[in-house]
């Protein structure tokens, strides 16, 4: 557990005991690069969205602290789940996370990620996202701040500079669980079919 | 007008609702002339929704085309029974071209089948196998119970503050509980070395 | 000995052009009442795209993209001086003219272009699309720029252009140095023409699909490529340098005009910036042309 912040931020997941004594001093200074060099991905799902362009811009300039936009999964490095996700948003969440080139984080926004927050009785939103994806860091609140998601953001790269942050090989070493729960609520077909009828057939859209 | 209606389409369930609401229910095979006279003769020709409530109890759907003048002054509800073991109807996207959408909406929250609308395929739910979700026999706390898994704590129902000034004032009394030992304990060395002080003075 | 000679002015470039890219982002950001990354910022992420542990690629003529992309750069750079009097920092320059470099120029994009079409990415392709239409319309005036100052000076060569300027070239021949401004700050890729990388409408373009490390090539070409298009304007129009100091001070000079330009304005479309840049500065230019004579 993590104490120390303004938002009670807390650590739900990561593995903070996780062995770091193995990192030479070249892995040091890469993670160092990593912590200060951080894109990310403009997508937003639910109505944590609209958090992050203040955050982006002139008024809380998270491009200070390194933190800059990508428009492209392959570019990017952290996926802002932003608030809650319908079975369809998770679908495409799974699907541009897998996208994404190692390593990748996944920072999590709002407490409909954690727990379903106000839609934990909807037939149709996930309640806890850990179960379908790794989850880095969760920054709690409804919504959080742009303050709540620049602290979440420098917690993550605290994390990146120890090493500590996994997520991602977590997600290698444990894709039948994962696949698994995929599976569950999404039925046999996790990926979206991503071709032009949608887009042609008559009434599609 | 509303006289007319009565008239023709032998229904007495008139209602004003409001100045810009009104209600109608009629048979459901005069449904559609219904929705034609009143677009050719009153200017109805905006279909701008298509609800549904479910009446477990009477056991039918009502369905609702929400039409709207010309003026955008007033809305005509018309309003029509379907059976609930049996739901299909004629479809309307012949006529207004947006109700195929809102059609396939309603097939896929009710299981309605809309006859004569080709594309009725899944709009927002995906490979969804279970009731319809809007029907009221589908109990949407079993169905969240039985599929998806809640974080642990989150039905103890506690005041976030007060658990928050509980954790604290614990904290605060650990670290005083703390201070306290380790005084004692520097007072206990003190003792020591001043026992051993005493000793080795004697030694000498 | 001409080896390390080159090694040399690779690194400087690799370094300045980052450097340089730094100060851009962190200019911009001054321009928009915020405080902006270090001037480090783009080495950092240049540096963590090379760690990447995995790159998705999409078969060889994918991977060749960058590749040409970042060897029409590196050759670019070789063939143009640093300085037009000493010898060293002078490259392969002795061996090809403005020419070659002019031609060097188009190679890396047409490149990068085959590359893009391997990945399928259709917003790729747009970008690409968009990117060569751009650059007939963006040569047009810097060509004419660049074959009146051969016709004036007689010679193709950058140094003898460099160094036979008792007036700059840029006061002597102003409508000449502004027609090819125009184009410049489109090569340099700033608003309003910066049509081909466009964020928002065609998800950074030809760079959509590559990741990892062919982005962290990207990134260092685009660098060392921006340095070099500094180089050779500042000896075309600005007199050209003598010593380490006079050319980091120009290429700045000139860098710091391209950005607050590129602040000001904002994105033209693709059919404006190609209207724009065939009727404007291209009559600038050719006017220019014409008065070299009555000089």
């Amino acid at each position: 557990m993590q104490e120390g912040f303004l938002s009670e931020q807390r650590v739900l997941e990561g593995d903070l005991n996780s062995d770091t004594s193995h990192r030479n001093s070249v892995d040091f200074l890469i993670d160092w690069f990593r912590k200060r060099s951080i894109f990310v991905l403009a997508y937003g799902t639910g109505c944590g969205a609209i958090e992050m362009p203040p955050t982006f811009t002139s008024r809380y300039d998270a491009e200070r602290l390194g933190i800059r936009g990508a428009a492209t999964p392959r570019q990017a490095d952290v996926i802002i789940v932003s608030g809650y996700c319908s079975y369809k948003t998770l679908r495409r969440i799974i699907r541009t996370y897998e996208q994404m080139s190692n390593p990748k984080y996944v920072l999590a926004l709002g407490s409909c990620t954690v727990n379903g927050g106000m839609y934990w009785d909807s037939y149709n939103t996930i309640k806890k996202l850990e179960d379908y994806m790794p989850v880095d860091m969760y920054v709690n609140g409804c919504m959080p701040r742009p303050e709540s998601i620049l602290e979440g953001f420098i917690a993550l790269q605290k994390e990146i500079g120890d090493g500590k942050a996994t997520s991602w090989k977590k997600y290698q070493d444990n894709y039948e669980f994962y696949r698994k729960n995929q599976e569950a609520v999404l039925g046999n077909k996790v990926e979206p079919a991503y071709d032009a009828d949608w887009y042609l057939y008559d009434g599609g859209l | 007008m509303y006289s007319e209606i009565k008239n023709r389409f032998a229904t007495s369930d008139i209602e004003e609702k409001r100045d810009s609401l009104a209600k109608v229910v009629v048979e459901r095979h005069r449904l559609f002339d219904l929705i034609a006279m009143l677009g050719r003769e009153y200017d109805y020709v905006t279909l701008s929704a298509i609800t549904c409530a479910d009446w477990i109890e009477d056991g039918h759907l009502a369905l609702s085309y929400m039409l709207t003048r010309a003026d955008r002054k007033h809305v005509m509800m018309v309003q029509c029974m379907i059976a609930r073991d049996e739901p299909h109807i004629e479809s309307l996207s012949a006529s207004f071209k947006q109700a195929q959408i809102m059609e396939r909406e309603l097939h896929e929250m009710y299981g309605i089948d809309f006859v004569g609308n080709d594309n009725l395929v899944e709009l927002s739910l995906e490979n969804w196998i279970h009731t319809p979700p809007l029907r009221r026999e589908f109990d949407t706390l079993e169905f969240v119970e039985n599929h998806l898994t809640f974080r642990e704590g989150r039905d103890d129902n506690m005041d976030v503050k007060k658990e928050m000034k509980r954790l604290r004032a614990l904290k605060k009394a650990q670290k005083e509980a703390a201070k306290k030992a380790k005084e004692l304990k520097e007072a206990e060395s003190k003792e020591v070395k001043s026992q051993l002080k005493e000793e080795s003075t004697d030694v000498k | 000995m001409i080896i390390f000679d080159l090694m040399m002015m690779f690194a400087t470039a690799y370094i300045v052009g980052f450097l340089y890219y730094g100060l851009y982002r962190n200019i911009t950001a001054r321009f928009q009442r915020r405080i902006g990354p270090t001037v480090w910022q783009s080495l950092y992420d240049s540096i963590k795209f090379f760690n990447k542990k995995d790159t998705i690629s999409h078969g060889w003529m994918f991977y060749l993209g960058p590749v040409i992309m970042s060897s029409g750069a590196i050759m670019t750079l070789f063939f143009i001086p640093f300085f037009y009097q000493s010898d060293s920092f002078s490259g392969l320059s002795k061996y090809g003219n403005l020419f070659l470099v002019l031609y060097l120029m188009l190679l890396g994009p047409l490149g990068n272009a085959m590359g893009v079409g391997a990945s399928g990415s259709p917003f790729g392709i747009m970008g690409i699309t968009r990117g060569l239409t751009r650059m007939f319309a963006m040569e047009l005036p810097f060509y004419i720029s660049v074959v009146a100052l051969m016709s004036i000076n007689h010679s193709a060569d950058i140094a003898t252009i460099a160094a036979n300027q008792e007036t700059l070239n840029a006061f002597a021949y102003p409508l000449l140095f502004i027609g090819a401004m125009f184009s410049f700050v489109a090569m340099m890729g700033q608003s309003p023409f910066d049509v081909v990388g466009a964020p928002v409408e065609v998800y950074s373009g030809p760079a959509a699909e590559f990741g990892g490390k062919f982005l962290a090539i990207l990134m260092s070409q685009n660098s060392i490529f921006s340095f070099a298009k500094l180089v050779l304007m500042v000896n075309l129009f600005l007199g050209g340098a003598d010593g380490f100091l006079e050319l980091l001070g120009k290429t700045f000079i000139l860098f710091l005009f391209v950005i607050a330009f590129g602040s000001i304005y904002g994105r033209f479309k693709t059919h404006q910036s190609v209207d724009f840049l065939v009727k404007v500065p291209t009559a600038i230019s050719i006017v220019g042309l014409i008065l070299i004579n009555w000089r």
